[in-house]
């Protein structure tokens, strides 16, 4: 469905979710992962990137992934881009800022943070070599903490930031890093329940079934693309799901052994978009179903469930997981809204019920720990507020493996946890809020009421969290495009130029802060000009002198000055104008606003004669394109001696006159040196 | 003080540089650098185009650049050239002026080493305040005078080429009829009708 193909190049490459749009045109599109060359990145994932250039170097930098887009404009030149936010390896920061530095420990990195370059930039994203595990090993309250054996199997790990702006190595690591909320960047919420609950899982997997892995990674890469949104989710529930597993192991044992060989087999024989699309339409289905039968339904299903405790609960679990890949498919439709408007209605609500429920799963366990006495009894109502979710009477028969199967992902998920984590708690945010409503309701909930209690916390919750969502998205996304819009590029610091000129001017007149000066002396230079200002009107200014050329006036400097302000500028027209500023060679200042030319196509030339195509003899032809000079003989020599003509009538008045004006001013000429009265 | 002597030095090549510079106008703004250089690169290489901003005049000013030459004796050349013959740089028949360039045609020049700028603001009570501010208007007057000049001059332009376009048109018109006349045999069948012989074909 989102997985657009593109499939113009020889590496593999899918998108994955889409996040939204942004760029001036709305021509960028933004992501949260891609599957490029057989593996999966999404947001926040560490990657490896090779140096652009020097592509021989087996070094490689590290880099986590904090933006996705591509210009939809199919002429950008590398349409597909990736926003890194980089590590530096302690090499790559030269050593006497590492003094004082202590205890560096082997596959340390130092996380780049505050601003200035080499914090972050834009890349094509084909620049990734591959991925990496990075850990946050930083006793920051705000990371979680890895597990010892995470940290050994961690390709790199870092504590510790390095300012990019003052070139110093921070014990503490800021709240934003790169307009990237920190939380992002440290190991994923809740790894730390989850590290122990994968473990047990893990353990419980290669007790019983070794060989399901390698499948189970397979599968888990085509759940992950179409489900995205719903992660966060999926991630509460696995954590609940890992703890409750753990709490029924023995039981769930069975079931989920029943379930790992269910997908597996599934796996191996369904085809991967068919797969998808199974589950889509079977969860769509249900919910069709579900809503139809719901009502009715739920008593059945809560007796079954006391009826049947270890599968209820299994189910319950599976369904659990189940219910995120409902969540994925009513999330897609409002990603595309055009898909499938019948699903969207009724799967969106649907959608939004399960991310709560899933909240509501995750508050599951606290309340099972003051009531694990009566583990039934709970457990039924849970599963029958699940069963709503899932909603399909069918559950014992043909859902059964479709949630399993999943069942077996989300746990695969786990495994390679690193990905949907970081998904989990940028997204928390929006489902975090009906928690608390949710658990009053799941504590004063009976069996009984399970039906209204879902219908209710249904009903109350259903705006909010995507409400929530979609601003919180737009929100993202209007910083992107302004980030977009600013460029990430790696621009190197150099001098300051001299300020483009002609761009000042343009500005400086449209605010009324340029000023034509005259009556300099022709010799001055701009600098100079800028001297005279600063020193007679200590104004801060930057100053141009006009060229003297055949058509101006060639015994009179004129200047044009940008002021900082207007105000500056009205200031010494003023004090000019009024007062008399004498120069050395006794002239006094003139100034006014200046008024230039508009920028824009040069006026047509008059004197070249435009011939019509037919009158175009060869020769012509030749000669407009090229120049020359003119043979005697010819009309065109005719004609350009009456232009030559004309040239030099025009010198010899402008001289007359230039002339004329030179003894004017003579006899007007000012003692610099003042007559004391 | 090497300070002054760097400044010194700074000049004399900028000076140079100026020298191996010829100042280029009357030509069409239409022209661009690479234009230029192809034209003048008849003459010698072409070290460097500067196009001068029209800034302050009428748009329509024949625009005017700055050619630097490889040396002093090329750009001796280049104006001599294009003062004897007429030059034309991207169209025809209003041939470019070339004359040398002068410091002042530099907007970026260096300062003249050693020199000291002074100034004072005058006394309104300083008999000569009114004198100075009779200079001020003057100056203003001046440069109405010099645009108004220019003006003038560009009507003159525009006159005169519009008195060309039509003797080309009229020109074009004579030399299409001669060639019909030859081309389609005209005249052979009049000369033939009165008995005449004909230019150089013969029957």
């Amino acid at each position: 469905m989102e997985e657009a193909a593109a499939g113009d190049e020889g590496l593999e490459f899918k998108w994955g979710k889409k996040r939204g749009v942004g760029g001036k045109k709305k021509d960028v599109q933004f992501y949260e992962s891609f599957t490029f060359d057989g593996d999966e990145y999404s947001l926040y994932d560490s990657v490896l990137v090779g140096d652009a250039n020097e592509p021989d170097s087996h070094q490689l930098f590290v880099a986590k992934i904090i933006k996705i887009w591509e210009h939809t404009n199919k002429r950008a030149k590398n349409p597909r881009q990736v926003k890194l936010l980089w590590f530096f390896r302690p090499s790559e920061i030269s050593p006497h800022l590492l003094e004082g530095v202590s205890d560096v420990v082997a596959k340390e990195l130092f996380l780049a943070s505050g601003e200035g370059p080499g914090l972050a930039n834009v890349n094509p994203l084909e620049a990734i070599c591959g991925k990496c595990s990075v850990l946050c090993i930083s006793k920051d309250k705000r990371n979680p903490q890895p597990t010892d054996e995470e940290i050994k199997s961690a390709d790199f790990v870092f504590r510790r930031a390095f300012d990019v702006g003052s070139s110093k190595v921070l014990d503490t690591i800021d709240d934003k890093i790169a307009g990237v909320d920190v939380t992002l960047l440290f190991n994923r919420a809740g790894s730390k329940q989850e590290a122990t609950a994968v473990q047990k899982i893990q353990e419980d997997i290669n007790g019983n079934l070794d060989s399901l892995k390698p499948n189970g990674l397979l599968a888990c890469g085509s759940v992950r693309e179409t489900e995205d949104n719903s992660i966060e989710s999926s991630d509460l529930r696995e954590s609940s799901y890992g703890r409750e597993e753990r709490k029924e192991k023995s039981k769930s044992q069975l079931a989920e052994e029943r379930s790992n060989k269910d997908s597996s087999v599934q796996k191996n024989t369904a085809h991967r978009k068919e797969h998808d699309a199974c589950e889509a339409s079977g969860s769509r289905g249900n919910h069709c179903d579900g809503k139809k039968a719901q009502e009715n339904e739920v008593a059945k299903q809560s007796t079954k469930q006391k009826s049947l405790p270890a599968e209820a609960r299994y189910s319950n679990t599976c369904e659990a997981s189940g219910s995120r890949v409902n969540h994925s498919d009513s999330e897609k439709p409002q990603a595309n809204d055009v898909r499938n408007p019948f699903t969207k209605q009724k799967s969106m609500p649907t959608g939004e019920r399960y991310s709560k429920e899933s909240n509501g799963l995750d508050d599951r366990p606290q309340k099972k720990q003051k009531l694990d006495g009566s583990v039934t009894v709970p457990n039924g109502r849970n599963t029958s507020i699940l069963q709503n979710i899932g909603s399909d009477g069918k559950r014992d028969t043909d859902s059964f493996k479709r949630p399993r199967d999943i069942s077996s992902d989300g746990r695969r998920d786990t495994d390679s946890f690193k990905r949907p984590r970081d998904k989990e708690t940028r997204d928390e945010v929006s489902p975090e809020k009906p928690t608390l409503v949710k658990k009053k309701r799941d504590l004063g909930v009976s069996v009984s009421e399970g039906k209204d209690a879902k219908t209710a916390t249904e009903k109350g919750l259903a705006k909010k969290p995507s409400f929530d969502g979609k601003l919180l998205k737009r929100a993202e996304d209007e910083t992107l495009a302004d980030d977009y819009e600013r460029g990430y590029q790696v621009i190197e610091v150099k001098q300051k130029p001299d300020a483009p000129w002609e761009e000042s001017m343009r500005e400086a007149e449209k605010e009324e802060r340029l000023i034509l000066l005259q009556n300099l002396d022709p010799t001055y230079t701009s600098d100079e000009v800028q001297d005279i200002v600063y020193s007679a009107l200590h104004e801060q200014s930057t100053a141009r002198m006009i060229e003297r050329t055949s058509v101006t006036i060639s015994h009179t400097g004129e200047a044009l000055v940008i002021f900082n302000s207007r105000q500056a500028a009205e200031r010494a027209i003023k004090r000019l104008d009024k007062g008399c500023l004498l120069l050395s060679s006794g002239r006094p200042l003139v100034a006014s606003f200046a008024k230039i030319n508009p920028p824009g196509m040069p006026s047509p030339f008059c004197g070249h004669i435009k011939l019509q195509k037919t009158q175009m003899r060869r020769e012509t032809r030749d000669t407009v394109s090229t120049s020359h000079g003119s043979q005697q003989n010819t009309l065109e020599y005719e004609m350009a001696m009456a232009w030559c003509l004309h040239g030099a009538r025009s010198d010899h008045a402008f001289q007359t006159v230039i002339k004329r004006q030179l003894e004017v001013k003579k006899s007007l000429r000012i003692n610099f040196k003042p007559k004391l009265p | 003080m090497t300070n002054r002597e760097e400044e010194e030095a700074q000049y004399e090549s900028f000076l140079s540089k100026v020298r191996r510079t010829v100042y280029v106008d009357e030509l069409t703004p239409l022209a661009s650098k690479s234009v230029v250089e192809s034209a003048f690169s008849q003459f010698g290489t072409v070290k460097e185009v500067i196009f001068l901003p029209n800034y302050l005049g009428p748009k329509e000013l024949p625009a005017c650049v700055l050619v630097e030459m490889e040396s002093e004796q090329k750009a001796k050349a280049v104006i001599e050239t294009v003062s004897q013959f007429p030059f034309m740089v991207a169209g025809m028949p209003r041939p470019v002026r070339a004359s040398a360039a002068r410091p002042n045609m530099f907007s970026d020049r260096p300062k003249k080493p050693g020199r000291v700028i002074q100034f004072r603001w005058m006394d309104p009570s300083d008999p000569e305040f009114d004198k100075a501010q009779r200079v001020k208007r003057i100056v203003k007057k001046h440069s109405a005078e010099a645009a108004f000049m220019i003006r003038k001059q560009l009507e003159e332009a525009e006159e005169l080429a519009k008195q060309q376009a039509e003797t080309v048109t009229t020109h074009h018109k004579k030399f299409d009829l001669i060639d019909k006349l030859t081309v389609e045999g005209v005249a052979q069948k009049l000369a033939g009708r009165y008995n005449m012989k004909c230019g150089p074909s013969h029957r």
